[in-house]
């Protein structure tokens, strides 16, 4: 599978422009995807255990043409489109290969139907078969039912779906499975069988429709799930990650802004403070975010956590040699329809995530974004990266195992802080509509910084002392009293 | 899958960075390197000529240098 390789050079100090969506491909606005595949054995996953919904199609490919095909197209609506990310297409039975190469299909904008494209990892020959597994996250995915509810009240979301999987091909034989955090799913779309069987069939906290008989390419079947979910529905609309690496201290420092929102089920009255305090001693589930778990890189320290006010004193951070816990309750309980923007930071050791390498460059390698480890989960629609190299940096190469289709914008600029000259080199890399499960993928960067960069700083600072001590000087010479001849 | 740049970080194991000054010394070197500076400074100030400035504001002027750069690490920002 061939997963995001995102690899741009900066030679001297010159800065390159922005690339824009690399993985994607331009195809005729008339595009259709030629029926040379057919499913067998489709299995449909649909997870609504967490805050996004995750989709899964294992899939038994069988190429039907006449030709070597490696072409395969996935299907979504132009609604979905825009709410879709970390699309991931492996091996289903191996998985050392992959992940392959996902392209968002650019031909008919207008068109309500859109495209990914996955590229095998070698042409299946015609006849053979091809065990294909692709999944992804659709973001904003549910709606809460009813749209309000009291503080103390439970909440459920409505999922609409299809009970086919989206397919661009004949599907044989297919089954739809439905995974809930809860047993308590309280409304569902019923049907039947070929045989007259009633689905979905319920075991413990799934849903199984199917097997369906042969449906053609394009086949929809609406459903809708309305299922308990009395937790925070935390939405991260931008993350804003800096890490700033600096050669004279041998630090790297992190920082994250975050602007979160809780996409559940609003308030149906005014927020009771008296009554939240007393809930607080019974601790009874509720829909609200009151507590946010960072698990930071081992030996991270200097934390700190502030929002539109300043500091927030209510946050602790456990470091030892095992963990790097950074936990965080907001200034204020956040309940559906509220917004909460912060921002944390800490430091790292260099020797931690920064490497010599043999040919006098460094490689650093650290996780293209960390973020709160949370049960319910936690859906990103912006994430943008941006790494400050020292100041000089060169040859600058980059790398992210995030998946290929979720990139939207890369970048190697130049960036101006603290006593800078000619700017630090940054990289930028800008990605959409990503899971929490997605955190701690890497990002690793190798660049080269020449003496001459390294010792910028100080030799600045060394011209500029050396200037007034001679302006000193040449003051003192200024000959400013009247002569007594 | 391009793992080239996996194979750099795995073949510089061994290799971590380490700054020329540790983290915990900095404040030291960059507190001792600008009162240096200072003292330069205060001797030039006493008797400014030519001489003094290559004697007296060349050292001053790089002992400033140096501190001030590890005073900005050593005060939390990482330049």
């Amino acid at each position: 599978m061939k997963s995001l390789s995102v690899i741009a050079a900066l030679l001297g100090l010159l800065a390159a422009g922005p690339c824009s969506a690399f993985s994607t491909v331009a195809l005729p606005a008339d595009f259709k995807p030629p029926p040379v595949f057919k499913n067998n054995m489709l299995v449909h996953v649909i997870s609504v255990e967490k805050t996004y919904a995750k989709e899964q199609i294992n899939v038994m490919l069988e190429n039907v043409s006449d030709e070597p095909q490696s072409e395969y197209f996935l299907p979504f609506t132009a609604e979905q489109i825009a709410r879709v990310g970390a699309v991931e297409a492996k091996d289903r039975k191996d998985d050392t290969i992959g992940p392959f190469g996902v392209d968002l299909v650019e031909y008919d904008a207008l068109s309500d139907v859109q495209y990914y494209r996955i590229t095998l990892p070698s042409p299946l020959k015609a006849g053979g078969q091809y065990p294909l597994a692709v999944s992804w996250v659709y973001l904003n995915s549910y709606r809460p039912l009813p749209a309000s509810i009291g503080q103390d009240e439970q909440q459920f979301l409505v999922y609409d779906f299809s009970l086919f999987a989206p397919s661009a091909y004949t599907t044989l034989k297919q089954k739809t499975e439905v995974k809930f955090s809860t047993v308590t799913i309280p409304d569902y779309t019923t049907t039947f069988g070929p045989e007259g069987q009633e689905y979905p069939q319920k075991v413990g906290s799934k849903m199984l429709y199917g097997p369906f008989d042969e449906q053609p390419a394009g086949a929809f079947f609406p459903a809708q799930v309305r299922f308990e979910f009395t937790k925070p529905v935390i939405h991260v609309s931008t993350l804003e990650r800096d890490i700033e690496v600096s050669h004279w201290g041998g630090n790297v420092a992190f920082e994250e802004r975050y602007t979160l929102y809780h996409l559940g089920a609003n308030l149906s009255t005014q927020f009771n403070r008296v009554k939240w305090a007393q809930s607080q001693f019974y601790n009874p589930a509720s829909t609200a975010l009151k507590e946010l778990k960072f698990p930071l890189q081992i030996g991270s320290v200097d934390p700190y956590f502030t929002d539109a006010i300043g500091n927030v004193s209510t946050s602790r951070f456990r470091s030892s040699k095992r963990e790097a816990m950074l936990e965080l309750k907001p200034r204020y309980p956040v309940f559906g329809g509220w917004k909460y923007p912060f921002t944390i930071g800490w430091n790292t050791n260099a020797a931690n995530v920064l490497r010599n390498t043999a040919d006098g460059g460094h490689v650093l390698k650290i996780p293209f974004f960390e973020g709160p480890r949370q049960a319910e989960g936690v859906e990103y629609g912006e994430v943008n990266v941006r790494v400050l190299l020292p100041e000089g940096s060169e040859n600058v190469k980059y790398y992210t195992s995030i998946p290929d289709s979720s990139i939207v914008e890369h970048s190697v600029d130049v960036h101006k802080t603290y006593l800078d000259t000619i700017g630090r080199t940054s990289v930028t890399i800008k990605a959409k509509n990503l899971g929490d499960e997605f955190r701690f993928r890497d990002l690793v960067i190798t660049y080269e910084t020449p003496l001459a960069g390294t010792l910028r700083k100080p030799v600045v600072v060394f011209a500029s002392m050396l200037a007034v001590y001679a302006a000193a000087w040449a003051v003192g010479k200024v000959q400013v009293g009247f002569s007594s001849k | 899958m391009d793992s080239s740049l996996y194979q750099v970080w795995q073949s510089a194991t061994g290799s971590p960075f380490l700054p020329v000054i540790a983290k915990e010394s900095q404040f030291t070197v960059a507190f001792a390197l600008l009162s240096l500076g200072l003292a330069f400074t205060g001797v030039f100030a006493l008797n400014r000529s030519l001489v003094s400035v290559v004697a007296l504001g060349v050292p001053a002027s790089l002992a400033i240098a140096f501190g001030t750069v590890y005073m900005f690490c050593a005060v939390g920002v990482y330049v």
